[in-house]
């Protein structure tokens, strides 16, 4: 699957993607068809030329050569289509051959300032001087173009006449249509010999635009890691997590000067079962570890202070409710058709599954024992899976881990509506009990719901 | 062979006149109101001048041959030195030699939007700008590679989504094709300056409001804007009295109707409305209805005020009428308080 499908459908991960600040179309068009990597040495790679990138970014006396080269990606067109007709022995049409001396042009320009940075070697672009003297006979060094004189000995000569017909404003309309005739048809023949000769070059101009396009992504990639404070995640057979923040959120609450707990995190292969009271920030957790894992196997740095992650072949995820009405599907039928098919794949595939209190749509005496069972199948296959759950009493070998919850103390403030997350300590503890907190009715008070309702609760437990 | 006209002093000072000005639009009132010719005037004797220009368009202009009458029509001379832009279609059917400077990738119907300056003079079909935003980055882009002024081939037509009044100055061509009735041509061009002189609002609501691209805009008193919740005021109907909920001051970035401005005329508040248009050819409404909106207090404003600098006149009409040049240059001319031009004399 490529970043353009997953986008789709995880929301935190398309956060993150969509903030990437690309200059180009082509370095945008490369992002979208980047695939999920399960290759460690090419991650490994990818990474080591985002570290070697950061420090350049950081150094003010960089930062001639880094404009210079971001502007000239501003400008890089994405002529993937008239190259592939090149390489096909089309005949380019002067607009063309426009593109493809400013591709070559800019190319140089790159080149030089990647020198300058000492950054070529991360990913060399290919000389394409050759094909730049083709285009510019005069070398005037100049991003103009047009069939220059010297491109044919009848072309000046041609134009004189043209020019000496014209100013003579003798109108001659035949004359002046019959010089431009000749002078067109050697002007498509010149073109044509230019097609020719720039044929041969068509992969190496390619390989200049891809290469191009994944500078733009790697500079706006390393920006971003450095703009959002982002670590290098290390590959391990566990994955172990320090002040992991789900990035959208982080920073939305940021920006409205609001507190926002990061999160540790290790879980070993195999099954790992999440409580926590309602407001605990189950489900954030898990779309933050989905999004952290996504970003380090699309090559990106992750936003934690330390992240130890396992490659995996897929992450998938089972969070929100998946009411498939056209289907003409519950909300617990998509559910479980969902989770069943992953459940399936994960005897295949190494898998981190990510499942948002599976089961809860229907009775607690059936729920509880599809999430046992659930629990149970997992943690025998090879894959990660991070279960959230209300249910108590799961008797299943496996790890648990319950987030703080509520926290009267952490702040002197009356609790309400508006603040209560602010008394929520969203901190991970080993649960080595297998009951799951009660804290929903203390919560329903806090939030002012109807005190019969509440009441009569209490009286029933 | 110079016939005498109306303003006979000021038969070259045309060019004088738009020198001071960094862009200018063309904008004719009908079809063969004689734009082309005027363009082509102003190139020809700007080339004399020795003044380097740039020309590009709103819509596609310049095609041989009038696609509604099917009378020949004058071809866009552009001259050595002289910038252009055109899409690439019309590029490859250019009938001139020039040179590439620049292509901008973002595509109209017609391919990219190519840049290029005149090498040997010829003729060329222009097609250029799909919204105001491209229109005013170009003009920028021109004046910053060092050319004093860029003339604009407008377009007068809802179609147009490019707005010609971007440009410092405008030139209105008008003529027999409109009328060839003097009297009735006179009225019609006299309204037509009048809507193009319609008062601006303040800028920082300009701002605002030009961001806004489609929908119907109540203003409050302290310039906030409301969304009415219609698409268009063509799809207001008869509900128009629920648009002025928030206020009395519509925006209306699209077109405005003869029949909206008519049911607002009968609103008991009309004393204090004002309803704002992105500019003067976004206003399709007759003289009728709108001496009839202005009897009864309704006030009209845009987003962009134009500096009408002169007209100019086709005397000739596509179906044969002619008008006698000089009296029709004259009657204009005091009607209007402006310099007027006949485009086939100068």
């Amino acid at each position: 699957m490529t970043v353009r499908n997953r986008i789709k459908t995880d929301e935190a991960f398309q956060y993150a993607v969509q903030s990437l600040e690309l200059l180009s179309p082509v370095g945008h068009r490369r992002l979208m068809s980047l695939p999920f990597c399960n290759d460690v040495t090419h991650l490994e790679q990818e990474w080591d030329r985002m570290d070697t990138l950061l420090p350049l970014l950081q150094d003010t006396a960089h930062a001639k050569p880094l404009a210079e080269l971001r502007h000239q990606l501003m400008s890089l067109h994405d002529i993937r289509n008239t190259l592939l007709q090149l390489q096909s022995h089309q005949t380019m049409t002067e607009v063309d051959l426009f593109e493809i001396k400013h591709l070559a042009h800019l190319t140089g320009a790159i080149r030089h300032n990647l020198n300058l940075l000492g950054v070529t070697d991360l990913a060399p672009l290919p000389d394409l001087d050759t094909v730049y003297h083709l285009l510019d006979p005069d070398n005037t060094g100049i991003d103009n173009f047009y069939i220059y004189d010297s491109y044919d000995p009848s072309l000046a000569p041609l134009r004189r006449a043209l020019r000496q017909l014209q100013s003579d404003n003798s109108e001659s309309q035949q004359a002046v249509s019959d010089l431009l005739e000749r002078h067109d048809a050697i002007q498509q023949a010149v073109i044509q010999r230019l097609s020719g000769l720039l044929a041969p070059h068509a992969a190496l101009l390619q390989e200049a635009l891809e290469t191009a396009g994944y500078w733009d992504l790697l500079l706006a990639k390393t920006q971003q890691a450095l703009d959002w404070h982002l670590c290098r995640p290390q590959c391990g057979d566990r994955m172990e997590l320090r002040e992991l923040v789900h990035p959208q959120l982080s920073r939305r609450h940021h920006e409205l000067g609001l507190r926002y707990q990061p999160v540790d995190i290790t879980v070993q292969r195999g099954v790992c079962l999440i409580t926590g009271a309602n407001m605990a920030g189950k489900t954030v957790l898990l779309k933050a570890i989905g999004c952290a894992q996504l970003m380090a196997q699309h090559g990106m740095f992750v936003a934690a202070r330390s992240a130890t992650l396992p490659t995996v072949d897929d992450v998938v995820s089972c969070i929100g409710d998946e009411q498939d009405a056209l289907r003409g599907l519950s909300s617990f039928a998509a559910e479980i058709l969902r989770i069943s098919d992953n459940l399936r794949r994960s005897r295949r595939e190494r898998l981190l599954l990510l499942i948002d209190e599976p089961a809860r749509t229907t009775n607690p005496v059936e729920g509880r024992a599809i999430v046992r069972s659930l629990a149970t199948l997992l943690s025998r296959q090879e894959g990660y899976a991070l279960l959230t759950t209300h249910y108590s009493g799961l008797d299943v070998d496996c790890r648990r881990l319950r987030v703080r919850g509520f926290d009267e103390t952490l702040s002197q403030q009356p609790v309400n509506a508006g603040n209560i997350s602010s008394f929520i300590d969203y901190s991970l503890e080993e649960d080595l009990s297998d009951t799951a907190p009660r804290e929903a009715l203390r919560i329903a008070e806090l939030l002012g719901c109807d005190e019969e309702m509440i009441k009569e609760a209490k009286a029933s437990l | 062979m110079a016939a005498p006209t109306a303003v006979p002093p000021l038969q070259m000072p045309f060019v004088d006149l738009i020198l001071p000005y960094r862009s200018l639009s063309i904008v004719g009132m009908e079809k063969n109101t004689g734009k082309t010719v005027c363009l082509n005037y102003l190139l020809r004797r700007l080339h004399e001048r020795g003044t380097t220009v740039a020309v590009t368009s709103v819509g596609i202009d310049g095609e041989q041959v009038d696609s509604v009458y099917a009378t020949a029509k004058p071809e866009i001379t552009l001259y050595e030195g002289t910038r252009f832009i055109t899409s690439e279609l019309h590029y490859r059917q250019r009938r001139l030699v020039s040179k590439i400077t620049a292509v901008d990738p973002q595509r109209t119907a017609l391919g990219a939007l190519v840049t290029a300056e005149v090498l040997c003079r010829g003729k060329a079909i222009l097609s250029g700008a799909a919204t105001t935003a491209t229109l005013r980055r170009q003009i920028d882009s021109f004046e910053a590679s060092g050319i004093p002024l860029t003339l604009v081939d407008g377009a007068l037509s809802r179609l147009s989504l490019a707005s010609p009044t971007v440009t410092d100055a405008l030139v209105l061509a008008t003529g027999a094709a409109v009328s060839a009735n003097l009297q009735q041509l006179v009225s019609k061009t006299r309204f037509v300056c009048r809507l193009v002189g319609l008062p601006a609002v303040n800028p920082t609501l300009g701002g605002q409001l030009t961001h806004l691209s489609s929908g119907v805009w109540c203003i409050d008193s302290e310039d906030r804007c409301h969304d009415t919740g219609f698409a268009s005021a063509l799809l207001v109907g008869s509900q128009t009295a629920d648009l002025f909920r928030h206020g009395n001051r519509l925006f209306l970035p699209g077109m405005v109707s003869d029949r909206l401005l008519r049911q607002i005329a009968t609103l008991p508040q009309i004393k204090d409305i004002t309803l704002i248009a992105r500019d003067f050819t976004k206003l399709f409404i007759t003289p009728e209805t709108y001496a009839d909106y202005c009897r009864r207090g309704g006030k009209l404003a845009v987003l962009q005020q134009s500096h009408l600098t002169a007209v100019c006149l086709n005397p000739t009409s596509p179906q044969g009428y002619r008008l006698d040049s000089q009296r029709a240059c004259a009657a204009l001319s005091e009607a209007l308080e402006l310099p007027v031009y006949d485009v086939m004399k100068i």
